[in-house]
């Protein structure tokens, strides 16, 4: 490219970021949602859980025990449990499940919930008649099992001491020696890496893809509705200056966008992990320099393919109803290569549009450089950008591109 | 004799199946003032988009006189289209100067001829007002100015003093004589013959995509024998004028039924006319 058309690329790029950031939406947009998202998510959601589990925990409730003798130590327990109980006769059921008479009384609150409770020689049959849909029932339900299931532990250990065995070997025969995390030949960095390749393929997928869509409309089939394209193509430029002005404006937006979702993404793992920099994995200068490639690639062969098909759409609205539903063509890819097992991996795997750039991303991530997966995925993934680019080109050259429906 | 500048030979330009013109010949001479008039759908912006590079010809040349194709003359071309083409959320100024760094225009070169044709069009205390707020007169004053500030040599002007107040489009047509007068040449559409009239030193009648007449405002009531160029041009268009069609798409099978499905059918008499309510 000569200096001129150098020039006229960075003039376009720069305008159109310009003009595009100076829409205060945009800004919410490409900044501060993908910064927070995370954040709210994995720190602000679980406070909130938390209050309402403690919510829960506060609350006073009510049940009826419906039983042929209820054991002591049993009763005592479930009294300590913030629990108000009355004590009634089993009523002649088929099974204890059966809610019977009771169905109304816990469906009009009078009880959160029934424990039915019956004696029968050396076990003891109950169930608990709850309201799933009721978070007081539920509530009932949780502590209930938690009471009985205490007092099961405390009854097996009575009988294997009456039994005359050693409570602690009966019980836990198979033991590890030593600290569990010990055993493990992989590193910190490297469980890291393992851990935020379940997550950094799947965020740069998608919303590389997303964040795409709203400039690429606007530059290309928003231009052509506002009528601005015409008087753009009578300038002395020529229409592969445009896409790649126009290009290098929409990566530079969704990079901006997609940088500030990651880093969000890590202080979040950050913060939940309580220190500073044990999220970041280990990796070779040739594993990063590889990530930035492949997430160009990934980036030109998407920005290329949006601009191209909003570019084809005579107005705004027809190009959001084609892009839009196009994201499915990321989520799906991008949702399937969570679950493939990397040990082993087969090199056609590398070579699947969307599926090769995200399985080279967890590969890298987790600092496995292989060289067969490396030429395949480098390969096809150029092959994709430049048939996406090719595309782009071809829609650019276009005649109709200078009209619109309005 | 003028030197030419322009030389259009035996053009047709077709959309899908619309014939948007049919063999045009015109030559276009330097410091002249050509207006292209013509009704609705007649052709006009198709044949100054032509001019500009901006569509191909599907027959003929469209070219410059030393026989280069006229994309190779931007650098020398002022444009100013019918959507004046303005971003909104850009300044005045900063929509000039994007165009003129385009051109490789240095900003202080382009911001000196700016200035000295906004004072023209009264348009100086609005250069760095953002245009989204700017009424159709102000759009089209900044998108000539636009259109000027690089120097261009030819002017193509589509519509330019559509929706002006009465002094705002005089203040336009003035300065498009001064442009002449200091040896700029300017393709001028419009579809109002007075304004033509006024402006032009040459008039070229476009009907349903042919050229009908070519001359002088004299010329052409000689030609037609009639006293007003009024007169002069219906004699000349009295077929029925065609709608514009240059902007149709070429519809899929399966999208023309789509959409048929969903059109309901127009009525021919009032008895046929249903209320929807």
């Amino acid at each position: 490219m000569s200096e001129g058309g150098f020039l006229r690329v960075r003039a376009i790029a720069k305008k159109e970021v310009v003009e595009f950031t100076r829409d205060w939406r945009t800004i919410i947009a490409i900044i501060v949602i993908p910064l927070l998202m995370f954040p709210l998510l994995f720190i602000l959601f679980p406070v909130l859980l938390e209050s309402e589990a403690a919510e829960l925990d506060a609350l006073e409730l009510t049940i009826i025990v419906q039983t042929d003798g209820l054991p002591a130590n049993l009763a005592e327990n479930i009294s300590q449990n913030s629990i108000n109980y009355t004590i009634e006769l089993l009523p002649n059921l088929s099974s204890l499940s059966e809610p019977g008479q009771d169905l109304e009384r816990v469906r009009n609150s009078s009880a959160d919930a029934i424990l039915r409770f019956e004696s029968n020689k050396d076990v003891w049959g109950y169930a608990i008649i709850y309201q799933s849909t009721s978070e007081r029932s539920s509530e009932a339900r949780y502590r209930l099992l938690s009471v009985l299931s205490e007092w099961e532990d405390s009854e097996i250990r009575v009988r294997i001491e009456q039994g005359g065995l050693e409570v602690n070997s009966t019980l836990d025969p198979l033991r590890w020696d030593g600290e569990v995390a010990d055993g493990d030949v992989s590193t910190s960095g490297e469980q890291s890496g393992m851990i935020l390749s379940l997550f950094i393929p799947l965020v740069l997928a998608i919303w590389t893809y997303s964040s795409a869509i709203q400039p690429s409309i606007d530059m290309t089939a928003g231009e052509r509705e506002r009528g601005t394209l015409e008087a753009l193509l009578c300038l002395p430029c020529t229409r592969m200056e445009l896409l790649l002005g126009k290009w290098l404006a929409v990566a530079t937006i969704t990079g901006v966008g997609v940088l500030l979702q990651i880093f969000g993404l890590l202080f979040a793992i950050g913060y939940l992990a309580s220190s500073s920099f044990i999220g970041v994995p280990q990796l070779s200068v040739m594993s990063i320099s590889l990530i930035v490639l492949s997430i160009m690639l990934f980036a030109i062969m998407v920005v290329a393919f949006e601009l191209a098909l909003a570019m084809r759409s005579h107005s705004v609205k027809e190009a959001g109803s084609i892009l839009a539903p196009g994201l499915m063509l990321i989520l799906f890819p991008a949702l399937f290569t969570q679950v493939i097992n990397l040990d082993g991996i087969e090199g056609f795997w590398f070579a699947i549009p969307v599926v090769n750039i995200l399985l080279a991303l967890r590969e890298l991530l987790m600092n496995r450089v292989i060289t067969e997966h490396v030429v395949i995925w480098a390969i096809s993934s150029v092959f994709y950008a430049s048939l996406a680019a090719y595309y782009a080109s071809r829609q650019f050259n276009r005649e109709d591109i200078v009209t619109s429906l309005s | 004799m003028p030197k030419s500048l322009l030389s259009i030979q035996e053009v047709t330009k077709n959309f899908a199946e619309v014939e948007a013109l049919h063999e045009i010949n015109l030559e276009i001479y330097s410091g002249e003032i050509v207006g292209l008039v013509g009704s609705n759908g007649a052709g006009k912006t198709t044949l100054l988009r032509l001019m500009a590079g901006v569509y191909k010809p599907s027959s003929g040349t469209v070219n410059l006189s030393n026989g280069e194709p006229v994309t190779t003359m931007r650098h020398e071309l002022g444009v100013v289209p019918e959507s004046t083409g303005l971003y909104s959320r850009l300044t005045a100024w900063e929509n000039i100067r994007y165009h003129s760094r385009m051109h490789g225009i240095p900003d202080s070169v382009s911001w000196a001829r700016t200035e000295k044709f906004a004072e023209h069009l009264d348009m100086k205390d609005s250069l760095s007002r953002h245009t989204k707020g700017f009424s159709r007169g102000m759009k089209q004053k900044t998108a000539l100015l636009r259109a000027l500030a690089h120097g261009p040599n030819i002017l193509l002007l589509d519509e330019p003093t559509a929706g002006l107040d009465i002094t705002s489009a005089r203040t336009v047509r003035a300065l498009v004589q001064q442009l002449r007068d200091e040896g700029g040449t300017v393709i001028y559409s419009t579809h109002q013959l007075a304004e033509a009239q006024q402006v032009c030193d040459r008039i070229v009648i476009i009907h349903n995509g042919e050229i009908r007449a070519d001359g002088s405002p004299a010329e052409l009531l000689s030609d037609t024998n009639t006293d007003s160029l009024e007169e002069a041009y219906v004699s000349l268009t009295l077929d029925q004028a065609r709608t514009r069609k240059e902007d149709n798409d070429r519809e899929s099978a399966f999208t023309g039924w789509w959409r048929r499905l969903f059109t309901p059918r127009t009525p021919k008499t009032t008895r046929e006319v249903t209320e929807d309510e």
